[in-house]
């Protein structure tokens, strides 16, 4: 069974793994490029000794560099739903044509079946998810420092959650496929809902995963903690009164809350401490691959039910 | 020994709709038996019930007096399924697709397989996709002859092909049979494709089954009496009528005869296979008209 089920996974694994290694061959070298120009113009000692803004021109000489090439990057935020649905198509397939049905009527019972036909995908997926991660991981560890590993765009593409991304990708288009047994009505739903699921997450559930920090203090000079927090909302107020409000969950760059002429405002931030970058990457990788295995075994109880 | 195939009062529903209903039959083993009947009238559900990819929604069916379902890892092997579109993994050449039998089944028979494969010239290389419509039956037919069933099952196997790759396709069941005891079931809605190759028969209509028995004994007991219309109500005491048709003073009744026809007023008439069958389905079909109406 593990060779029938490595047989019909087999070109979409190595297109998978194609994608990885494509995605490789543009990333090393401009990433080689990049941890050059960070250690060479002396922005990395730079950043390790003092607070960011004493590093200004050599910031912005960086960001000039690769600016470009780090919005570019932004979009391989897509790359795991590609990979996740991917690798979903050839069991899909298999519901589609109705080939299951030859192999139900061989010697083997359906549960060994269901067993080599979902785990293997899942194999793979977790094996191209950690590879994505490593890359990338190496790849923005240059912006992580510059921008604080908590934006958006970094936060997305480091740590773990890649992995878990991949594997939802996956779980949602194997589900919808034990659900309608239509390859490109899954594929596309899945891969769009995928999207729909990321953008609800990074923008509304992400800030809440693990309990954010509050802080109030007084004048427009923001507390250094805040450096490489992130932002969740910002009110000023004076003597009571409202005069500033804020929020956008965890959209933007890093805040910079100092506002000319509130200098007798209170003000009140809810935050994410830099510390918490790893219970939110664990919490949402975990997150993730739970509703990925969930999804996958209503897929298993679907077409074991179905006939 | 437990029968090769044995239902009880089997029914399957989807929804609302009854595609079996009340299906009582025994299939004896060793026989070569047609599936015949009306499109629709619930053979793929019987073959597929048969072999475990359905379940029950009510009686039981027993595959060599085992559960198909809850004994599947005991019957499966012993069972061989042909579905009706000859699933093929596309993408995959013949020799892949042996393969696959040789990993999903202990009692594979490789060299059997490919001694077939190489009757048929047929390519080891090739591709599934690229053969034709009659290649492909006889590649799924391979496969599931190598897995040496006891029993095998065969849905609608010839309903898609050109005359002459069903006659092949017949041909090779036929020689398989021969070669080693087996069960053979085999369903059409057209009887002649089956009748060259079967000694029993299974009428199914309207979801339930109308007869069962031995072809020899089923042509043996058939007959169309012509006699007086006055005397038909006698007829109808003594044996089973199929078919009656009435003109003024003279009937005409298809009867499944219990015995001998003794009254010396009837002519009676042998009937061959197929105008019992279409008697039967005829019948059916006026059932059907009947249930409409009311």
């Amino acid at each position: 069974m593990t060779w029938l089920s490595w047989r019909l996974q087999r070109t979409e694994t190595i297109v998978a793994l194609g994608i990885l290694a494509l995605l490789a061959a543009l990333l090393v070298p401009t990433g080689i490029n990049m941890w050059d120009a960070y250690h060479h113009s002396g922005l990395g000692a730079c950043l390790g000794a003092n607070p960011s803004f004493s590093c200004g021109n050599r910031i912005g000489d960086f960001r000039a560099q690769f600016q470009s090439l780090s919005d570019l990057a932004n979009w391989f935020t897509l790359v795991p739903g590609v990979i996740g649905v991917l690798l979903a198509a050839p069991f899909v397939a298999d519901l589609e044509n109705g080939t299951y049905r030859l192999a139900w009527t061989q010697s083997v019972t359906r549960g060994r079946w269901l067993l080599a036909r979902l785990g293997l995908p899942f194999l793979a997926a977790l094996l191209v998810g950690g590879g994505l991660a490593l890359l990338f991981n190496w790849w923005r560890g240059p912006t992580a420092h510059l921008d604080g590993r908590l934006d958006t765009g970094i936060y997305d593409s480091t740590g773990t959650v890649m992995i878990g991304y991949t594997l939802f990708a996956l779980g949602l288009a194997i589900a919808l496929g034990a659900l309608w047994r239509r390859s490109a009505a899954s594929l596309v739903v899945g891969f769009v809902g995928y999207f729909a699921t990321r953008i609800g997450v990074d923008y509304k559930l992400r800030a809440h995963l693990v309990s954010p920090l509050t802080a109030t203090w007084k004048g427009a000079q923001e507390p250094s903690f805040l450096n490489d927090a992130r932002i969740i909302s910002l009110r000023a107020t004076v003597h009571g009164h409202e005069v500033l409000s804020g929020g956008g969950g965890f959209i933007g760059g890093t805040a910079k809350v100092g506002v000319p002429g509130l200098k007798n405002a209170v003000f009140h931030a809810v935050y994410q401490p830099n510390s918490h970058y790893w219970p939110l990457q664990l919490t949402e990788t975990a997150l993730f691959a739970g509703v990925a295995l969930l999804l996958i075994a209503f897929a298993a109880w679907r077409v074991l039910r179905t006939d | 020994m437990s029968a090769a195939l044995e239902t009880q009062a089997l029914g399957r529903r989807y929804g609302s709709q009854w595609a079996l209903r009340d299906c009582t039959l025994e299939i004896p083993r060793g026989s070569v038996t047609a599936l015949v009947g009306p499109n629709g009238a619930g053979k793929t559900t019987l073959l597929r019930l048969a072999v475990g990819l359905t379940r029950p929604s009510a009686g039981s069916v027993r595959v060599l007096g085992l559960d198909p379902h809850a004994d599947a890892a005991d019957a499966l092997p012993r069972v061989g399924f042909l579905a009706q579109e000859h699933p093929l993994y596309g993408g995959f050449r013949i020799e892949e697709m042996l393969r696959v039998g040789r990993e999903l089944n202990p009692g594979w028979d490789d060299d059997a397989a490919r001694a077939r494969i190489a009757e048929l010239d047929l390519p080891l290389k090739k591709k599934v996709r690229s053969l034709s419509g009659g290649q492909r039956a006889q590649v799924a037919l391979t496969l599931a002859l190598a897995k040496r069933p006891e029993l095998l099952l065969l849905d609608e196997p010839v309903a898609s092909l050109d005359p002459l790759a069903r006659r092949e396709f017949l041909q090779s069941v036929l020689e398989a049979v021969a070669e080693r005891e087996m069960t053979v079931v085999l369903s059409s809605h057209i009887l002649a494709d089956l009748e060259r190759v079967c000694d029993h028969l299974v009428i199914l209509a309207t979801g339930s089954t109308q007869l069962v028995g031995s072809i020899e004994e089923i042509v043996a007991s058939h007959r169309l009496l012509t006699g007086p219309r006055d005397g038909a109500e006698d007829v109808t005491r003594t044996h089973e009528v199929i078919r009656e048709s009435h003109a003024e003073r003279q009937s005409t009744l298809l009867v499944r005869a219990n015995g001998h026809v003794y009254d010396a007023r009837w002519t009676v008439h042998e009937l061959d296979l197929e105008e019992i069958v279409l008697a039967y389905l005829g019948q059916d079909a006026a059932r059907r008209r009947e249930a409409v109406a009311s």
